[in-house]
Parts: structure tokens; sequence; C-alpha cells
């Protein structure tokens, strides 16, 4: 049986993170991804978003958050929580791709992925009308009653 | 390094994570009022009510809109979950279509981003009108807030000082940084990027390519009668440029020739012949 770790990324910050619920028992890490964000220079109020978001979704089960290099605090998370294999949400994000790259040179990763509004397997749509016609109908039609915390009301 | 989370309270934390990333932010260590977080993300998409969606969600100032997209962008919930949501508790009909509609343009920019990676960042498309921006830093009047156009400093310090714009608002900017002040889009999606909780590459630089016709068949702009409708009238009544000195105050005709040379039809048929270059 493999030992699996979560890595939680800025673009899946929920305890409901398909990687998350899919191993509810694994230890997760988010980390600030330092060579990133020296460049970037963002505003501290996104920082604390981020921050803020990260800490809850992580309640609960055994985390960590730290700033580094992303590949190698998850791998060195990896190690100390005795794992061999990576769960991580997807994300449309070029640099997402180099990171996967990498961490694949060592470790195996499973991606998983997150619920779309609307399935779509075509090219890339080049405007949103043509879009939304072939769409529209799948787009209102229900896949569950919402979020898990407001089905009782 | 291993960050501590352990905090009693908000501005504990806040001044924590001040010194813990040191050096990877810009601009003062305040937070934004808007709290991260799955707890907050509920109780806001509790508070929105989709009945007056339609009819407000234009409007700049009557706020109908559901604000959730910090918590959309960075994945504190998903796009189906508030769809599923909106659905069940308000039923179909038009303004749940209207809203559903608008999550949809997320997934829109997320395909696209997916498909051009890093290139949405440059010119998708050949610009529809002659431009003569260069990339260099913003003017201080855009940095400070103080253009003395009202509509457009409000938004601005919304911007600065929670991270959050209007869409309308956004649009209106976004032209008048580019068609009246001539900036490259690329230094004005820049400074949304920086400041917005909701900052995405795909949603904020494909919008800004949309208003400059790079990404849609025309430039996209406006006019006083515009930002009066959708505002109420409050921002001319408080602007000094009111009575005299707005840019905006003209005809959408007078506008297409003034800021690109063109006439409206001429822009509807879309602007500079294909192969036609920009200034720039
Ligand atoms: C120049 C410019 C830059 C923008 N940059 C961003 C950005 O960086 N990040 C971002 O999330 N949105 C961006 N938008 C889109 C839009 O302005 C915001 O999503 C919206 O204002 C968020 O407020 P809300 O959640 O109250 O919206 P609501 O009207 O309540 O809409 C609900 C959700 O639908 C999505 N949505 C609505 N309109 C759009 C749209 N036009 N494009 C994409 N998604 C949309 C958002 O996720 C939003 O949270 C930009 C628009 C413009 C014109």
């Amino acid at each position: 049986m493999p030992t699996p770790i979560v890595w939680l990324h800025g673009d899946s910050l929920s305890p409901y993170d398909a990687a998350l619920v899919a191993h509810p028992a694994a230890p997760a890490v988010f980390v600030f991804d330092e060579p990133l964000l020296k460049q970037a220079r963002l505003s501290f109020k996104r920082l604390m978003f981020i921050y803020e978001s990260a800490i809850e979704a992580l309640e609960g089960r055994t985390h960590e958050l730290r700033r580094g290099v992303v590949v190698d605090e998850v791998l060195d998370f990896c190690r100390a929580h005795g794992g061999d294999e990576v769960h991580v949400s997807a994300s449309v994000s070029p640099r997402f791709a180099t990171y996967l790259g990498l961490l694949r040179g060592n470790v195996r990763v499973v991606v998983h992925s997150p619920p779309p509004l609307v399935g779509w397997s075509d090219a890339a749509p080049r405007r949103f009308s043509h879009f939304w016609r072939k769409v529209e109908a799948e787009a209102l039609r229900p896949t569950g009653d919402g979020p898990p915390e407001l089905r009782e009301e | 390094m291993k960050l501590e989370t352990n905090h009693a309270t908000r501005a504990e934390r806040a001044a924590y994570l001040a010194g813990a990333l040191e050096g990877l932010y810009s601009g003062e260590a305040v937070p934004a009022a808007t709290i991260g977080g799955r707890r907050a993300a509920i109780a806001r998409l509790r508070q929105f009510d989709v009945t007056r969606y339609g009819t407000t969600r234009n409007h700049v100032t009557k706020r109908g809109i559901s604000f959730l997209s910090p918590y959309i962008r960075h994945g504190v919930l998903a796009l189906a979950e508030i769809r599923d949501y909106i659905l069940t508790r308000f039923g179909a009909g038009r303004d749940t279509t209207k809203y559903i509609n608008e999550l949809a343009w997320r997934q829109f920019w997320q395909l696209v981003y997916a498909e051009y990676g890093n290139r949405i960042h440059q010119d998708i498309e050949p610009p529809k009108v002659p431009r003569n921006g260069t990339r260099r830093s913003l003017p201080d009047d855009i940095l400070q807030a103080t253009t003395g156009l009202v509509c457009m400093d409000e938004s601005l310090r919304e911007l600065y000082r929670e991270g959050y714009m209007h869409n309308h608002a956004r649009m209106w900017f976004a032209a008048y940084l580019q068609h009246w002040r001539g900036e490259d889009w690329r230094d004005g999606a820049e400074l949304f990027y920086t400041h917005l909780l909701d900052g995405d590459p795909a949603s904020n630089s494909l919008s800004w390519q949309w208003v400059g016709s790079t990404f849609s068949h025309k430039p996209y702009y406006f006019n006083r009668q515009n930002v009066e409708k959708f505002s109420d009238g409050e921002y001319c009544k408080r602007c000094p440029l009111a009575s005299g000195g707005c840019p905006f105050d003209a005809t959408y005709e007078q506008l297409a020739r003034d800021l690109f040379g063109m006439s409206q039809e001429e822009l509807e048929q879309g602007g500079q012949r294909r192969g036609q270059q920009s200034r720039r």
C-alpha cells in the first residue's frame, strides 16, 4: 500500500479539495512559492487571504504551511512523513505543469480533477457566446445540491 | 521554512504573516476586510440573493452581486457547488440563468488559459483599432487614485484598500486606461493582478484584452451617460469635472471618432482592416 501525502496549492484551497477528500487521513502541505512571490510582489491582502484559506482547508489533519521552493518543500514534507505518493488537484496554470514534471522525476504523483461547471473537451472556444450556446443546457443542470455545509437549510 | 498557524486573533495572524513573508509582498501589511477560508465563503454564499442579480449586476453602487470571486479564484468554493446551491435554493429563472452565465465566463477564460498558457499575457489577436501605448510604469495619478475623476478614483481606492472592484467599474477603468490614457493594457493588468484578491491570470489578462480588442471583435468603451445610469449619478454629483472637462461626456459616435479615428459603424465592422498593423 502506498503512503499518500496531499499537496494543496493556491487554486484549490478548500477542505473539499478533491485530493484531500480522496485521502482524509493523509498529511497535507501548502507552500508559499518564494521565487514566484519575490518577483510578483502581490499585495499583502492577497497573501493574507490565501493564508487564512489554507489554514481552514487543512484544519483537523496533520498539516504544514511553508515558505520556500514549492517542489523542494513538497518532497521534503513527503519524506518527513514517510510518504511515497503525492496527491494534488489539477490546475490549468502552466507553472503547475512545470512543478508536476519536476515532482514526477522524484515521486509518484496522482492528479485529481476538480468537478467542472460543464464538460468541455474541444479546443478552447474563441468567443464566449459560442461557448455559452454549446454549454447552456448542461450549465443549468444541477449535479448535486451544493456545499455540504448548506444542505440542512 | 515552516509557518506558524496558531494565532488567537486576526490581528495577531496578520502581524505574524507580515514578518514571516517579509520580502514577498508589496505595500503595507494590512489585510482586507474580506476574510479568507471556507466559513467566510459559505456565509457570503448564504447571504447572496440571486433574485436581484439580473437587474442590479451592472449597477456599480447598488451592488447586487455575490462578492464570491476571491473564493472562486482560490478554489475555496467550486463553480459547480455554487451553481447547484443557487438552483436548489432559488430554482430556475432569468436571474439564476444570468448568474450561472457569469460563472461560465470564468470557466471560459480558464479553457483559453489551458490552451494558450502564458501567451494570454500578450496580444492574442491584432488590435482592431489604432493604439500607441508603450510599456512603462503607470502615472502617479493612477497609482495614487488622484485622476480627479470620481468614477475612477473611488474604484481605484477600493481596489487598493480592499482588493476588490465591481465588474462594471473594472470595464470602465480598463477602457479609460487604454483608450483615453493610451497606456499599455499589460501595465493595467499588472496593477489589477497585484491588488485584486480575486486576481487571476486568465480572467484578468483576457478581460483586459477583451476591452482592448485583442480578444474580441471591437474595443469596449463607455460614456458619461453610462456611468450616470449605472451609479444613479452618484459619482458625477460629486465630481469637479462634471460641469466641464469630463472626458466621457460625449456620444458614442463622437467618442469612436475621438478615440479610434473611425465611426461607430466602422468599429462594428471590425475596425482596422485585417493585416493593417497597429501604430505601436
Ligand atoms: C478588466 C477586468 C479584469 C478582471 N479581472 C478579474 C480577475 O482577475 N479575477 C476574477 O475572478 N475576475 C476578474 N474579472 C471579472 C469580474 O469583474 C469579477 O469576476 C467580478 O467583478 C467579481 O465580483 P463578484 O464575485 O461579486 O461577481 P458576480 O457578478 O457575483 O459573479 C459571480 C462569479 O462569476 C465569475 N464572473 C463574473 N463575471 C465574470 C467575468 N466577466 N469574467 C470571469 N468571471 C466572472 C466570478 O468568479 C464571480 O465571482 C475582471 C473583469 C474585468 C473587466
